[in-house]
């Protein structure tokens, strides 16, 4: 009942800020370039450079969970929408996580 | 009276807020779908399975840009929703089109480089990494084309919804998350497709 007047439904995923905004779209560039830029000089080992890589996909992922689609608890809704997608994030672990493991077994079976 | 219209504008929150949730659900199993893709992308991939020329074909630069492209159409797209809440119709379209552009710029590279694999012999039948490559990728960029038809129609259809602003906002806000939820899916893309196959 507060803002009647608003032209800014917020539908539990906040609202949109362009001082925000804008500071997503810098970090993202920043993390993408460094990806990039470690993977184009190869000058790190394999395990380092997966582990910067992929540290920054999932910043990235974040930052744009935060930023962009300004998902938070502060709002019936915006909890429900957390909620969904944390059972999202279960079900997609469990599949790409659970896949890998079974090939990786059966590679392992086959081979030795 | 008014305390009626007062109820009646809570209610059209209400169902309002209930819509979105629904397409926020439709995202989350896209996102789903989108898993499993990865997740036969990296079985083919990376457990030895068989030998991935995919290698040998990547060019980082191009991928560079197309993720500048999706990443700005975002931004412009954040700033037409800023417009269209101060009713700015006009500016809302630019702002759209811009969006469109840069997202078309997307789909034509990634068409380009798809003809330009298929001309070097990574052609989507020659083995199951090639197959999986190419339905993650082409998945995504599916999407984005339709994200671009749904854009070019939001476009035509604002200044129709000049009279009830909050179905406009609403619309928007639905291609709002869709085009989000893209760009956050491209993340994944280029980390575990790109810059993986390229190491």
């Amino acid at each position: 009942m507060t803002d009647h007047n608003s032209h800014q439904p917020d539908y539990g995923t906040g609202q949109k800020k362009l001082g925000i905004y804008t500071l997503g779209f810098i970090a993202c560039s920043i993390l993408t370039l460094l990806s990039f830029w470690v993977v184009m000089q190869n000058q790190l080992t394999r395990v380092e450079t997966f582990v910067v890589i992929y540290s920054s996909a999932c910043l990235q992922f974040i930052i744009q969970l935060v930023c962009f689609l300004r998902l938070n608890n502060q709002t019936p809704q915006g909890r429900t929408n957390v909620m969904s997608l944390l059972f999202t994030l279960v079900i997609l672990v469990t599949i790409i996580v659970g896949s890998l493991w079974i090939m990786w077994n059966m590679n392992y079976n086959m081979m030795h | 009276m008014h305390n009626e219209l007062a109820i009646m504008h809570e209610h059209h929150h209400d169902t309002d807020a209930i819509d979105v949730f629904g397409f926020w659900l439709y995202i989350m199993t896209d996102c789903i779908l989108f898993g499993s893709l990865f997740a036969t992308f990296l079985v083919l991939n990376y457990q030895g399975m068989m030998p991935s020329t995919l290698k040998d074909h990547i060019n980082l630069r191009v991928v560079l840009l197309e993720t500048f492209l999706l990443l700005a159409s975002n931004f412009t797209y954040c700033l037409a929703m800023l417009d269209l809440y101060k009713q700015k119709i006009f500016r809302t379209q630019v702002w759209l089109g811009m969006t469109f552009l840069l997202g078309a710029s997307f789909v034509f590279i990634e068409v380009r480089e798809f003809i330009q694999l298929a001309a070097d012999g990574f052609r989507w039948d020659l083995n199951g990494s090639a197959s999986s490559f190419f339905t993650l990728v082409g998945t995504h960029g599916f999407h984005v084309s339709c994200g671009l038809l749904w854009i070019l129609v939001m476009m035509l259809q604002l200044p129709k919804l000049k009279g009830s602003p909050h179905i406009a906002t609403r619309r928007m806000a639905y291609l709002g998350l869709f085009w989000n939820f893209l760009d956050i899916v491209w993340i994944f893309v280029f980390t575990i497709v790109y810059l993986l196959g390229a190491m």
